[in-house]
């Protein structure tokens, strides 16, 4: 209709009224046909697996059914959903909080000093490579088996991104930007604080998102190795025992919902306000 | 003299691949107080390198370069440079980009509105720099060098990625600033033209190795008609020299010297 006036008018430019409700609408609906798609793949796969192999395969139903009665206060290997996922929550809130710290600070001399950068970017591609799984003999081997093993997982496999990410924010700032702050009379730390990291800002967040997913992740290997019987990757674990294949999707359900939540909420607000300020598009 | 590069050279090696590149072979440039003076050239002649030399953000390989008698070791606020590239901090606004580079402690605010109404713009202090057209920019890039109270002003190539049309609007703007503020200023441009309309003296660089080709001093008032037979003729030369050392540059390349070490 707009375009059309336009058009017949010959307007140079023009406004309408944006289709927002619309546009919402459709993000909504693409965002549910997505869902429906994934529980469609895990659906026939749980179908095929009972018939092909005679296994109990848990169905999308079933496990929903499952999940509401945790909700409500049922058993999951033990304990409650909620004692499981507050004990996880914890051990990677710690693990994260100690990797965050570790990263951004090596990160930020790897970024300014570049000789420390080339030797020390080695161990950081290094420890990069090594799988969480294979973190648990060396955790085991220095903290022996407990909480702090599972930590130290979790701070391992977080580090790497937030140093590779924080260390190349910082050395790709443009010559320029560093220049002017040195025309301008400016010394190292306003240098610092007042260029290098806010030009540097959505690379850093951006390591600080794949360090957080990787830490989130790496749970289920982290808690086969910690001493009390409680938490989600704990209770995935479990299922080789328990046979109880639906509370270990359970896990699973909380695991992505969890994950998913602290993502979209907490970094893609920081990552959309940085953008704006960057004077770059928002990502949705 | 207000600045001076004395038996310059300058020359970037990159250890990776062995390669050599000799930017400027002992040149000689003196910039004489209250001067505008163009760079012009080819690209590869070493303007703009002869431009970081001068503001400091590169050190000679032989030769010194001298401000104010005295050997430049980093760049300062004495010295101001417009940048070619896009040199705004896109998290700042107008007025803090502006206000970052003021050296007083007190005030800097005002000083950084006053510096924005020279170049026009302070109807766009609260501005992101991303909501500004590329001339726009330049123009705050030239408030915030401004800002800093240099006593030479360096410019390289300031408007190149312009259109003619806002070209021509800045140079006219320039033109005013440096006659209001008396600076001093080097100028670099590839733009013949620009720097006959702008220029108390034209310097004429060529490449490989960079050096100093020739010079003009052109003392005509502002506005200048390019049209004059004797800026035609003065353009015609330049035009003249420019191919001959541009064709020097296309000849076939010479046999790479090994220097063992």
């Amino acid at each position: 209709m707009a375009v059309a006036t336009a058009l017949d008018t010959g307007q140079a430019q023009f406004v309408f009224r944006p289709e927002t409700t619309r546009l919402m609408a459709k993000g909504t609906w693409n965002a549910f046909l997505g869902i429906m798609v994934v529980v469609f793949i895990w659906w026939f796969v749980a179908e095929a697996m009972m018939f092909l192999r005679g296994v109990p395969f848990p169905t999308p139903p079933e496990t929903m059914s499952a999940f509401w009665q945790a909700i409500m206060g049922a058993d999951v290997h033990g304990e409650s959903i909620f004692a499981h996922a507050n004990a996880s929550l914890q051990r990677w809130g710690q693990g994260y909080l100690i990797a965050l710290v570790l990263g951004l600070a090596l990160g930020l001399a790897f970024g300014t000093m570049p000789r420390l950068h080339d030797v020390g970017m080695i161990s950081v591609y290094v420890f990069q490579m090594i799988p969480g799984l294979a973190w648990i003999p060396i955790a085991m081997l220095i903290f022996g088996l407990g909480e702090t093993a599972t930590v130290f997982i979790i701070v391992m496999t977080a580090i790497p991104p937030l140093v590779i990410n924080t260390a190349g924010g910082i050395r790709e700032v443009p010559a320029v930007y560093t220049r002017v702050a040195r025309m301008s009379g400016k010394d190292d730390s306003a240098l610092f604080m007042k260029v290098l990291l806010p030009a540097a800002s959505l690379s850093i967040i951006n390591g600080m998102r794949i360090g957080l997913a990787n830490g989130w992740r790496v749970l289920i290997a982290a808690e086969m190795v910690v001493g009390v019987a409680l938490g989600l990757g704990f209770s995935i674990y479990q299922s080789r025992y328990s046979l109880d294949f639906t509370a270990s999707f359970v896990s699973i359900m909380a695991i992505c919902i969890i994950g998913l939540t602290i993502e979209k909420l907490l970094f893609v607000s920081m990552e959309n306000r940085v953008r704006n300020r960057l004077g770059l598009d928002r990502e949705d | 003299m207000l600045a001076s590069l004395r038996n310059v050279s300058k020359v970037f090696t990159d250890p990776r691949n062995g390669r050599g590149l000799v930017a400027l072979n002992g040149i000689d440039l003196d910039v004489k107080e209250g001067e505008f003076l163009c760079l012009i050239g080819s690209s590869g002649c070493g303007k703009s390198t002869t431009l970081n030399l001068l503001a400091g953000f590169e050190s000679p390989t032989r030769g010194d370069v001298l401000f104010k008698g005295k050997k430049v070791i980093g760049p300062s606020p004495e010295r101001g440079v417009v940048f070619q590239e896009p040199s705004l901090y896109p998290w700042m606004s107008v007025l803090q980009n502006v206000m970052f580079s003021v050296q007083e402690k007190n005030g800097r605010e005002s000083l950084a509105m006053e510096y924005l109404k020279m170049v026009g713009l302070d109807g766009f202090a609260n501005s992101r720099p991303s909501d500004l057209s590329g001339g726009m920019k330049q123009r705050v890039a030239i408030a915030r060098a401004l800002a800093m109270g240099p006593d030479l002003l360096l410019m390289d190539e300031p408007f190149g990625s312009l259109d003619e049309q806002t070209r021509r609007k800045l140079d006219n703007d320039v033109l005013r600033l440096w006659k209001e503020g008396s600076k001093t200023v080097v100028f670099v441009t590839h733009n013949i033209d620009e720097a006959l309309m702008l220029g108390t003296r034209v310097v004429l660089m060529s490449a490989s190795p960079g050096r100093i080709e020739r010079e003009w001093v052109l003392d005509a008032d502002w506005p200048r008609d390019l049209s004059s037979p004797s800026m035609m003729s003065l353009r015609e030369e330049i035009i003249g020299m420019l191919q001959a050392c541009a064709c020097a540059n296309g000849a076939a390349p010479v046999q790479l010297l090994t220097i063992g070490d």
